[in-house]
């Protein structure tokens, strides 16, 4: 038994100790011919700077009455409108130049770091619904009686499990992005998918198995065929049981879908490289880029912490 | 019309013939097991461990499947290809000694699933049937628990009441109080004595000789995968077959 104080004094031990650790960080920092700019990273997550508009080619302004900008080439092309903006630069009849500002956009924008924070978000999102998709429907079929079935299942598993994410996004974006004409964003989906689904059908299949045979005797001695003892009896107290390795599986998704940026989508991971070039400011940007993805995954965790509490009203 | 297509002996429900059952390990389980059991009858199956109580038993839902012989359930043989085991499944209840409730359901959602899925009840029925069978096994009160937070003896009276749900021709019990403290014994029994009175047709694996003495229409002796007699129990526990001596000797 644990008693209250020294649950306490455990507590506290630990917060002497993480405050060891962190300011031992912040004077490993200090110490370092490093000069911080914590500034320097907003505006690549919110940019409240107004944007300039460029023109695209050498020609004349010409504004309207009612304010419209148009730039007409010197070259018979069409003419370069300007559909919105909110300070004029130029005027009309001004000759311009390839790359002038023209005019101004105010307002503030989503920087490339919280654009790519989007990207993993979403990525991870819709490929963890096909990977329970496809982890569910593997994970049935390991348990199947067809001997078929297994063996398809079985197979899916080792393949997936037994070559590296890397090597399979690769052959997802390269190969059967080909075969079927499949845009990046797909290829990365299908490769997590495919890949975490592997996983959650081992997870589905021990969760099964560990509900007592007893269960599915008791369900088909009532008259319930196997879908229907499946359905309302085993998986039922199957997901209850899978939950914690899922929300593990989960997490790892989430931080599998940094590999995608090496198909070229611009992910959390992607736009910190990219950050890190133009800011100039690396160490900043890493350590926001993991703080980001630990809100992330915290965050998923949370979800699965309050699912797991409703679901344990019967133990 | 009807009445004279129907054979003489329709008062016998369930019908085993020459039962065989050899696992695949290669275990010979049954040997030519032949039992029939009338309408409304109560038949208690003893025997050492090991005899095959409980895998013959489990032939007559087909929870286990037999090598050879047949099955008759009032008159449709369940090993025929073309009988639709779910249905029969559905008229032939099952009690097992480790209750088997489904934890994820209170006691009323234990026995409203199956009148539910299977019989296709309104929520409404299913409830109202599933609140009287509880009052009647004597749960009234303990309708919303769920099987963690019930005893042993409430557990299998709530299994008894879930079987009940499907109304169904014959149940069968499978020590059903062995897994229990002594002292709650007494309260499956009384819900089973019950039964019986009602004219419940029942197959009864147990060790409660005096259950047996009581209730038994017949008694069973199985040993080594033979069924060795069948007798009602006055003459059955003043047998002198030697045989069921040595097994009365080691129990009693
Ligand atoms: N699934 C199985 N596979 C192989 N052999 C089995 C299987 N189930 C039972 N047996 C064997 O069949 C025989 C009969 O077992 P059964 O469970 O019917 O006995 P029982 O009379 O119910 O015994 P107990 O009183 O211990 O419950 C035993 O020898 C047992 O080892
Ligand atoms: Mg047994």
């Amino acid at each position: 038994m644990q008693t209250q104080s020294s649950r306490w004094l455990g507590h506290g031990v630990y917060l002497v100790i993480m405050a060891i650790l962190i300011s031992g960080v912040y004077f490993a920092g200090q110490k370092i011919d490093y000069t911080w700019h914590w500034e320097r990273l907003w505006p690549y997550i919110i940019n409240t700077e107004s944007q300039d508009i460029l023109a695209v080619t050498d020609g004349t302004a010409k504004v309207d009455n009612s304010g419209h900008l148009s730039i007409t080439p010197d070259y018979g092309d069409d003419p370069q409108i300007v559909e919105r903006y909110d300070t004029l630069v130029s005027r009309n009849g001004d000759l311009i130049f390839q790359g002038d500002t023209i005019a101004r956009l105010d307002g503030w924008r989503f920087g490339p770091i919280a654009e790519g924070l989007w990207v993993t978000i979403k990525i991870s999102f819709i490929s963890l619904i096909f990977a329970v998709l496809l982890g569910v429907i593997f994970g049935l079929m390991r348990v199947a009686h067809g001997q078929v079935w297994r063996n398809l299942a079985v197979t899916y598993v080792e393949v997936i499990r037994g070559t590296p994410l890397l090597v399979q996004i690769f052959i997802v974006y390269f190969f059967i992005g080909t075969v079927f004409d499949l845009d990046r964003f797909t290829a990365g989906v299908a490769a997590l998918s495919i890949f975490t689904g592997a996983y959650v059908a081992e997870i589905v299949r021990a969760g099964i198995q560990s509900v007592p045979v007893g269960q599915m005797e008791a369900a088909r001695s009532l008259g319930m065929n196997y879908v229907q003892a499946m359905a309302y009896v085993i998986m039922p107290q199957a997901i209850k049981r899978t939950l914690p390795p899922l929300a593990g599986q989960f997490i790892n998704l989430i931080k599998d879908s940094s590999l995608v940026s090496v198909i070229s989508i611009t992910d959390l991971t992607k736009a910190g490289r990219e950050v890190v070039s133009g800011s100039f400011a690396p160490f900043e940007v890493w350590f926001t880029v993991a703080a980001l993805y630990l809100v992330v995954t915290g965050g998923l965790s949370l979800v699965i912490q309050r699912l797991e509490k409703r679901l344990s009203a019967s133990d | 019309m009807i009445d004279q297509l129907t054979p003489p002996d329709s008062k016998i429900l369930i019908k085993a013939k020459k039962v065989n059952k050899i696992f695949p390990n290669g275990c010979h389980a049954l040997k030519n097991v032949s039992l029939d059991i009338k309408r409304g009858e109560v038949v208690v199956i003893i025997g050492p461990s090991g005899s095959g109580k409980s895998t013959f038993l489990r032939t007559l839902n087909q929870l286990e499947s037999i090598s050879s012989g047949n099955i008759l359930l009032d008159q449709v043989d369940l090993t025929d290809k073309r009988t639709d085991i779910n249905a029969v499944r559905a008229e032939v209840g099952m009690v097992f000694q480790s209750f088997n409730l489904f934890p994820h359901k209170t006691a009323l959602g234990n026995v409203m699933l199956a009148p539910m899925k299977v019989l296709k009840q309104s929520k409404e029925d299913a409830k109202q049937g599933a609140r009287d069978l509880l009052y009647r096994v004597g749960l009234a009160d303990r309708m919303n628990n769920y099987p963690s937070r019930l005893s042993g003896g409430q557990q299998q009276r709530v299994a008894i009441a879930r079987s009940l749900a499907m109304k169904p021709k014959a149940l069968l019990f499978d020590e059903p109080t062995s897994a229990l403290d002594p002292e709650m014994v007494g309260e499956v029994l009384d819900v089973m004595k019950e039964l019986a009175s009602e004219g419940m047709t029942m197959v009864v694996v147990t060790h409660e000789m005096g259950f047996a003495r009581e209730v038994a229409d017949r008694v069973v002796f199985m040993e080594e995968g033979e069924l060795v007699l069948e007798e009602t129990p006055e003459r059955f526990f003043h047998s002198e077959h030697p045989r069921l001596q040595r097994f009365l000797g080691q129990v009693l």
